[in-house]
């Protein structure tokens, strides 16, 4: 697709976004709200964060089904070792550790035992899950933890919450990596043609395990500030956190197949669901209708992407050899994971 | 400086329970272009890959420049002055043109890309010594097949190579383009590289070889000079020289058109003034058993009338099958018509690469072994054997996956397939191409055998000497519409048939 | 003709299915051995019973998943239909309705909602990921709806006496519903091996495009291969929610995962065109016996999930390896 497909489809969801807001204000003005905003930004700011990371990873053509598992881990692990004691300092780089571990364990997965990501990142998930668990006996852990467990992700640097900050700053660092470094591009190489890019010289291999341990540590981030926000060590979150993870990145223009996507993609669509999800609850709109919305949304969303593309291509199309130009095979699963 | 680059001893591969190759032996001259043809099956690819690294020999010796040379990957050749170009494009399509050239030697500082517009001009400047139509910041995506081979060729030159190998470059060029890629061939042995050019297309090699080797059943059979290899040529047409081709085969073939088989009557096809977005007003008509050919240059329409015809496209217009008007939107209609098509791309969309032999063949017509929904492995196993022996498919047995076989073989599968659905009209879209001279003569055995028992065939081809070997009359393309049909027989022209396929002639 | 550039091996594919069966079914009998000695408890009537019933709700869905992975899709929405069909059995019965009808709508819903991934994935062309899951979070939603509007978190009270009696039929020693789930199971074992809807699947998975050209209906097998997924799974949840006396909108977490990982682990391919349906029962036993010993001993939820992942990557590990040896 060429630029200006790209710029199209990202004012499309930025129109999505627009939509969604203004008619939401209009049903509650409470909605547009200073306040409201930025609460909706600090409650995506997790998947924005955990996101970053797997946008790179899925632009490689992989895919991380343990982004959940493990942010509730380095959650529990968090609040644990604060519980038992330990400065808040060390608890911060236990957590932070536990997701660095479980990337790790991921790309030796994927890379050195060529395990295809999608059953490999599952694996993880569920022993990511079953950690959580016994780390406290299955209990949450809310007692006995110290009164600057929270201020995390609670607390501000002036007027600014910490959560905003670090968002701003991973934000920030992804998106000089996405454009000017090595890893944004030779990403790229990978998930569009891996052969190509070995033959060029570039480690895939190593690219593809950074990635891995990236979308680990952003995930170890995410979950310590969610257990600070929240001020619990619960073993029950996170469920689903990685579809929605997931959709936020799709949402954004990555195809699952990997070669092309987008950070700020997945930041508007994951504002898209954020925005959602927090106006239908001012609206007391029942918590499992969001849940349907969800659903809706998602697939409108990915209807309207797709419709665009095939517009697009046709129009700017060079006629394709073979008999399959303009027939694309219906449905046919493409499961992530070119490993 | 010698004038040998690349010197091969004895070079022998074994494989489990196979010979691939036997002290296979020549040299590649620094500064030519060295042609290697044989049929599949002969060791090329074979013989490719240890040379570049992507094989271990099993015995044998290779000399690069003088000095012992194995490497252990591509990698290593390449680094060693070796580039290969693979059939399959190595360019990231989502990158633009410069990071396609520069991928992998780009200027970096701790991780981050530092823009190195020396290096960049460079290369760029030969890119546009090769074609100056391509812009730096394009999309990859957004160029042709030939763009592409040219920015991969850049990228291999850029790279100081002192040879660079190419797999069946021409594979999916238009005739224009195949000149450019000549053009720059030539040039290249002034830049002081050698090309090694892997060919099925006998007429290449007398078009930009210096020298040819030629492979036969993994071995060395001879390696001549193209000139004098050109007269003991003689008066044979390139394609059938009588030589080349007993070099290849070990015998002698000739290939000769002999009067077909069409029958009079009403037509079993026949369309009128049918129109599509890229097709303007075709109309002809078919007769059972006849052989009619379509023959233009790339973009002529070739590949849009049979998408036509299969109900692959949105058309207006008329389709009449045996005098009636019928309705054709979607392949299974025309199939259930009686309208098969073996495809362009066999591996991507004539086979199911991972079945077998007896899997893929029932599937265009299942009711051909099965009753109410539920099929018989005995039906199944027989009616592979059938066709095995009638097509002459080479295999194990009709459980070899259809994915370990050659070219040719995997062809068959396919035509297999398309005869099993029992159809009046077959269409072949370049039936035989990527397909060595002897499966080649085989399929246009089965073509004309098809014919003489009342199938009418439609051969779409870019290869003007299959066109005039087999079809009995032939449809001159050329901008979406029928120029022209001529005939087939003794008095065809040749040449004016390239005029009007170029533009140049006819209405 | 010497063909020197064709690999020796032909590569026969059953070969080495039948092999990786062999491994799969001694990994189970190894495993049963292990848990009858480590428990006597295990062999037990009731504790059979109680495990086949978890495999079975796994095994019914993965019948006809099974042949939808071949066809190179998934379903990820088929956890939250459970539940859905499960609460909506329960809260149809309380209100009235009689349980052969209620379950009758419930497993016609299940279809619909087959039908709906069908249409969007071959009708829409949408991802079957994306689809799948913008259905799993509607049937999410849906389930804890109509248990809100039974006034509480599962529908448990005030269930007619007759809800219960399909789960809890017994012919002779074996529960009824065993009986037609393995009925059933046989049933589309059959369909699986035997007929053209399987010589469909395969072609679809393997190449699409090629499918298509060949005059196959892509778009209706894959529709078709959804409702049927859709269908069983409304089955397993109206029987499922009979047997435990409840509906209950939680049930469903984690299915859709134990279905792939039974399915995998019995040698289908992520990627399509290659697959097992014995493979998958044997596959859905090995979880199901590896966790119910793990509870007989009382061994903590941690292992159990910890196991599930490391099982999980053992098998495709074991089936690559394989694989390769052969090839």
């Amino acid at each position: 697709m060429n630029r200006k497909a790209v710029d199209l489809q990202k004012l499309v969801l930025v129109g999505i976004l627009a939509l969604v807001v203004v008619v939401f204000a209009v049903l509650n003005p409470r909605f547009i709200r200073g306040t409201n905003l930025v609460y909706i930004l600090i409650q995506n700011s997790f998947v924005i964060i955990a996101g970053c990371a797997v946008t790179l990873l899925m632009i490689a053509g992989q895919i991380d089904l343990s982004i959940g598992s493990t942010v509730c881990l380095a959650g529990m692990a968090f609040a644990y070792v604060s519980r038992a004691g330990a400065p808040i300092g060390l608890a911060l780089l236990i957590g932070l550790g536990v997701g660095l571990a479980v990337g790790l364990i991921n790309a030796v997965m994927v890379v050195k035992l060529h395990i295809t990501p999608f059953i490999a990142t599952l694996g993880t998930m569920y022993m990511g899950r079953g950690l959580s668990y016994l780390v406290s006996d299955g209990l949450v852990i809310r007692e006995g933890l110290p009164d600057v467990f929270s201020s995390l992700g609670t607390d501000g640097i002036g007027p600014v919450p910490i959560t905003l900050v670090v968002l701003a700053v991973v934000v920030a660092v992804f998106f000089a990596l996405e454009r000017k470094s090595v890893l944004g591009k030779y990403s790229i190489a990978i998930g569009g043609n891996r052969t190509a890019a070995v033959l060029s010289g570039i480690n895939a291999d190593g690219i593809v395990m950074v990635l891995y341990i990236l979308a680990g540590l952003m995930a170890g981030i995410a979950g310590v500030m969610m257990a600070s926000r929240l001020a619990v060590g619960d073993p029950n979150i996170g469920i689903g956190f990685e579809f929605d993870v997931i959709v936020a990145v799709v949402l954004g223009g990555t195809s699952l197949a990997g070669g092309e996507g987008s950070l700020i993609g997945m930041i508007i669509g994951s504002l898209i669901i954020g925005s959602l999800g927090t106006g239908l609850k001012l609206m007391n709109v029942f918590t499992f209708f969001q849940s349907i919305m969800k659903g809706i949304v998602l697939v409108l969303a990915v209807l309207l992407d797709q419709n665009l593309k095939a517009r697009l291509r046709a129009m700017g199309t060079r006629g394709r050899r073979g008999l399959t130009a303009g027939v694309s095979p219906e449905g046919h699963g493409r499961k992530t994971g070119a490993a | 400086m010698s004038e040998t680059l690349i010197s091969i001893r004895g070079i022998t591969k074994h494989f489990p329970g196979v010979n691939a190759l036997r002290d296979v032996s020549f040299d590649i001259a620094r500064n030519t272009v060295h042609c290697i043809v044989g049929e599949n099956g002969a060791g090329k690819s074979t013989l490719i890959k240890i040379l570049t690294g992507a094989e271990r020999r099993s015995g044998g010796s290779l000399l690069f420049n003088g000095r012992e040379f194995s490497p252990r990957s591509t990698r290593e050749a390449m680094n060693s002055g070796m580039s290969v170009l693979f059939q399959e494009l190595n360019v990231v399509n989502q990158l633009t043109v410069e990071q396609n050239l520069m991928l992998g030697k780009e200027k970096v500082r701790f991780g981050m890309f530092r823009r190195d517009t020396a290096a960049v001009s460079r290369v760029y400047d030969v890119l546009t010594s090769l074609d100056p139509s391509i812009a730096l910041h394009s999309r990859v995506a957004d160029l042709s097949v030939a763009q592409k081979q040219v920015v991969e060729i850049a990228k291999a030159i850029a790279s100081q190579s002192e040879v660079i190998f190419m797999d069946e470059p021409t594979a999916a060029l238009s005739e224009d383009e195949v000149k450019r890629l000549f053009d720059i061939i030539k040039e290249l042995k002034k830049k002081n590289v050698t090309v090694v050019y892997i060919t099925h297309r006998l007429r290449e090699i007398f078009d930009i070889g210096d020298a040819v080797t030629v492979l036969r059943d993994g071995q060395m059979i001879e390696t001549r000079g193209v000139a004098e290899l050109s007269r003991a040529c003689g008066e044979d047409e390139v394609e059938s020289c009588a030589e080349l081709i007993r070099m290849m085969l070990g015998k002698g073939v000739a290939e000769r058109y002999v009067q077909g088989s069409a029958q009079p009557g009403t037509p079993v096809l026949a369309l009128r003034g049918v129109c599509t977005a890229k097709l303007h007003d075709v109309s002809f008509d078919l007769a059972r058993g006849e052989i009619l050919g379509f023959y233009g240059l790339i973009g002529s329409g070739k590949t849009e009338i049979a998408r036509a015809i299969f109900g692959l496209d949105a058309k207006d217009g008329v389709v009449e099958i045996d005098g009636a008007p019928v309705s054709l939107e979607s392949p299974r209609d025309a199939i259930a018509h009686g309208i098969a098509l073996v495809p362009e791309e066999r591996r991507s969309e004539g086979l199911f690469s991972k079945l077998s032999i007896r899997e893929n063949i029932p599937l265009m017509n299942i009711r051909s072994i099965s009753r109410y929904g539920i099929w018989s492995a005995r039906k199944e196993r027989q009616l592979a054997r059938s066709f095995m022996g009638k097509v002459r498919i080479v295999a194990r047995d009709e459980s070899h996956i259809v994915e370990k076989l050659s070219g040719g073989n995997q062809q068959k599968v396919v035509l297999s397939k398309c005869i099993n659905a029992e159809s009046r009209v077959l269409l072949m879209d370049e039936p035989t191409r990527g397909i060595d001279v002897g499966a080649k003569e085989e399929i246009h055995k089965l073509i004309r055998e098809l014919a003489r028992t009342g199938t009418a065939v439609i051969v779409f081809s870019s290869e003007l000497p299959e066109v005039l070997n087999l079809c009995d009359r032939i449809a001159l393309l050329y901008d979406g519409r029928i120029k022209e049909i001529v005939a087939n027989g003794a008095s065809v022209d040749s040449e004016r048939i390239m005029h009007v396929v170029t533009g140049a002639g006819g209405a | 003709m010497q063909q020197a550039d064709i690999m020796a091996a032909g590569g026969r594919r059953a070969g080495t299915q039948t092999i990786q069966l062999a491994v799969l079914l001694g990994i189970l009998l190894a495993i049963m051995a292990a848990a009858t000695i480590l428990t006597p408890k295990f062999l037990s009537y009731v504790n059979m019973v109680n495990v086949l019933m978890q495999v079975a709700m796994i095994m019914l869905t993965g019948s006809a998943a099974v042949l939808l992975m071949i066809a190179g899709n998934f379903d990820l929405s088929v956890g939250m239909v459970l539940a859905l069909t499960g609460v909506m059995h329960a809260f149809l019965s309380k209100n009235g309705v009689p349980t052969a009808l209620s379950m009758a709508i419930t497993i016609a819903i299940g279809a619909g909602f087959g039908l709906i991934n069908g249409a969007m994935v071959s009708g829409l062309r949408i991802t079957p990921v994306i689809a799948t899951l913008g259905t799993m979070y509607v049937a999410q939603g849906l389930a804890f709806i109509v248990a809100w509007m039974d006034g509480g978190a599962n529908v448990t009270t005030g269930l007619p006496r007759d809800f219960q009696t399909f789960g809890r039929t017994m012919v002779g020693p074996i529960p009824l519903f065993l009986i037609i789930v393995l009925a059933l199971i046989l049933f589309f074992g059959f369909l699986f091996a035997r007929t053209n809807l399987r010589k469909y699947a395969f072609a679809i998975g393997g190449n699409p495009t090629a499918a298509r050209l060949s005059g196959i209906r892509v778009g209706a097998v894959i529709t078709l291969l959804y409702v049927l997924v859709g269908t069983l799974t409304g089955f397993a949840g109206s029987t499922l929610a009979s047997r435990m006396g409840s509906g209950s909108p939680k049930v469903g977490t984690g299915f859709e995962f134990d279905v792939i990982v039974a399915i995998v682990l019995g040698g289908t391919s992520i990627y399509g065109g290659e697959g097992s349906f014995l493979g998958m029962i044997i596959g859905a036993l090995i979880v199901g016996f590896v966790g119910n010993t793990l509870n007989l001993l009382n061994v903590q939820f941690f292992y159990q999930t910890v196991l599930k992942g490391l099982i999980l990557v053992g098998a495709v590990l074991l089936s690559r390896t394989i694989r390769e040896r052969r090839g």
